[in-house]
């Protein structure tokens, strides 16, 4: 696997893996396995959106050593998302709603092969925690990117992620007094706001 | 360059009160020794001169604020000591709607997050969806789409420009900026049918053929814009009131900015040498050959990060933007603009994050589709959220004036961020 020829090697990158898996994931995967056993539950390295499932309670270890991490140095939280996954029959319990976060790296990259195999996926690493969808809450990140801080009020307030160690959690987007959290699969148009008539859009 | 009166920064008043008035950064300092010391002062005067912290809300329909942006501010005399911008008043649902139409009765609502740069978001969306579904395009709508998102990104930097000069007290360069402005937005409505929201790149290609008519007039636009752009520089950039005005005002450094995750013009004013077009091409973008201007340290006025370098960033991209444009018209290849797609258009289970080089930043689109024909998912990061998030920390410490400076260099667009 180590072949000194090979700058992606060189660079701790695995050389050529097969299946074709998404190397800089791939490299943060193999770092997260030896550094934190555990802490990634699931992982996709292939395919076009590659990503590791981490467990909730490690996320802020995890970030914070991907940002630290000198190969890695995934120096910008990107986006933080929320994707609400409902139970499809009540025996699967309450569902569940998926956290996802993009991590990307502005750091500078002499080495134009670590570059060009880091943009297979655009640079990205992706990184999902599974929430219940009747208790969702998440450490913060907003200790390891500050700009996690507007990303992760959003996501409350649109789906009602409670992101803990933070400051206090407002909403961003809506009214303070805005019932239930939008973008949640359930959620249903209120009948009105405020005296304003709230016409639900057909075909739902 | 003008008549008037120099509009020179505001005087900075010795620190009169004790432990108020810090001298926030490095930004502004005393260009001579205080004339008494706050002890002295304190002293001659007694407890009567004290001054108290006033809570003033800047917007929502303040003119500096580029649409319905509110920013409370909490001040001591003219400094800013704390500062807690409030989004949200043009939020319009565009995500959930997204979800609940079929992707291509989505692309409209997309024109609306940043009117400023409609093309560059229909671009991004198409392509994440294209993606998603693997649906392939022509050589020649491809073209098309650079040449449209590369016009559309050069009135998008005129408008930043010319604003940006009323921001900081010039009204000129802003009328000389929106002559030039209109022709490039003729240009777009003679092929789109629109001023600013255009619907012109569909799934698959785009609405309508370039026409050698519309080609020679493109042309004309390009030249006028170069030979505009001196005349802009000699009003602004090169102008020492302008200097005066907007050098080491404001500075965001390259550590600030990714951690906020600031992106486009301002990062790269920054010092970090990044355009998606360059460094993670989409669409055609690597055939074209074209510089990234970036703030390094050096012979530029001003450091990196500051309100100058931002703007001169924006000039030098529209000079970029203009060489593309000619290569892309000049190596325009024959043939159809619309790729097939299905009829009813299920693109199959899986997921896609994509991000393109908007005129404000990275614009990412982050879909997620269950194979029905409307998305199970459909995330949009607006460049323009993350950008003016910034100033709650970098906006600390300036005058209310240099504020003003600092949100017109980071050139937002309310309806992206609110989406």
């Amino acid at each position: 696997m180590t072949d000194a020829t090979n700058p992606s090697a060189a660079r701790g990158l695995p050389a050529d893996p097969a299946p074709p898996a998404d190397p800089v994931t791939a490299l943060a995967a193999r770092k997260l396995a030896e550094r934190f056993p555990g802490a990634v539950v699931e992982q996709a390295l292939s395919g076009r959106h590659p990503y590791l499932r981490i467990a909730g309670d490690r996320i802020v270890q995890v970030c914070t050593f991907l940002r630290d991490d000198p190969d890695l140095a995934m120096d910008c939280l990107h986006l933080v998302s929320g994707v609400d996954w409902p139970a499809k029959t009540p025996a699967e319990g309450p569902g569940s709603i998926d956290v996802v976060y993009h991590l990307v790296s502005y750091a500078t990259r002499p080495d134009p092969a670590y570059r060009k195999a880091a943009l297979k996926n655009d640079g990205f690493v992706v990184l999902k925690v599974r929430v219940p969808r009747d208790d969702p809450e998440v450490p913060s990140v907003m200790g390891v990117w500050v700009g996690a801080d507007w990303h992760e009020r959003e996501t409350y307030d649109l789906l009602g992620v409670r992101f803990t160690g933070r400051p206090p959690l407002r909403r961003i987007l809506l009214p303070e007094d805005w019932p239930g959290f939008p973008l949640r699969k359930d959620w249903d148009y209120p009948v009105e706001y405020h005296g304003i008539p709230i016409i639900p859009p057909e075909g739902r | 360059m003008s008549d008037a009166a120099p509009a020179a920064r505001p005087a900075v008043v010795p620190p009169v009160t004790p432990g108020g008035m810090a001298a926030p950064g490095g930004m502004v300092a005393p260009a001579t020794a205080p004339i008494l010391e706050a002890a002295d002062l304190e002293r001659l005067v007694g407890q009567s001169l004290r001054t108290e912290e006033l809570v003033i809300n800047m917007g929502p329909q303040h003119p500096s604020t580029h649409g319905v942006l509110r920013v409370v501010i909490k001040t001591d005399g003219e400094v800013v000591t704390a500062l807690q911008p409030h989004v949200g008043n043009l939020h319009r649902c565009a995500e959930k709607i997204g979800e609940s139409l079929p992707y291509y009765q989505w692309l409209p609502y997309v024109d609306r997050m940043d009117y400023l740069a409609a093309i560059n978001n229909e671009h991004g969306a198409c392509i994440a969806i294209e993606r998603l579904g693997g649906i392939e395009v022509p050589e020649r709508a491809e073209y098309v789409r650079v040449i449209l998102a590369e016009v559309q990104r050069i009135i998008s930097h005129l408008m930043a420009v010319g604003v940006y000069g009323l921001d900081v007290g010039a009204i000129t360069p802003f009328l000389h900026t929106f002559r030039e402005r209109e022709r490039g937005l003729d240009l777009l409505d003679h092929i789109a049918g629109g001023r600013l929201l255009y619907h012109v790149i569909r799934l698959g290609g785009v609405k309508r053929d370039l026409t050698p008519d519309w080609i020679d007039e493109c042309h004309a636009f390009l030249e006028q814009i170069e030979r505009r752009l001196p005349e802009y520089n000699a009003l602004m950039l090169d102008n020492h009131i302008f200097q005066e005005r907007t050098c080491r005002i404001g500075v965001i450094d390259r550590a600030t900015a990714i951690a906020w995750g600031v992106t486009g013009p301002a990062l790269r004013a920054a010092g970090v040498d990044w355009d998606c077009r360059r460094d993670a091409p989409y669409s055609i973008y690597d055939r074209f050959p074209f510089d990234v201007p970036v703030g390094v340290p050096g012979a530029l006025p001003g450091v990196p990060g500051d309100c100058w370098r931002r703007h001169w960033v924006r000039v030098r991209e529209i000079e970029q933007s203009v060489r593309i444009v000619r290569h892309a018209l000049r190596e325009l290849p024959p043939g159809s603009v619309q790729g097939k797609v299905p009829k009813t258009f299920k693109p199959p289970k899986g997921e896609v994050y994509l991000r393109v080089e908007n005129p404000r930043g990275e614009l990412a689109y982050y879909v997620v589709s269950e194979g029905a024909d409307r998305p199970w998912r459909m995330r949009v990061r607006g460049p323009s959220f993350s950008n003016i998030a910034v100033i709650t920390q970098v906006g600390v410490g300036t005058l209310i004036a240099d504020l003003v400076a600092l949100m017109g260099s980071l050139d937002i667009v309310l309806g992206e961020v609110d989406r």
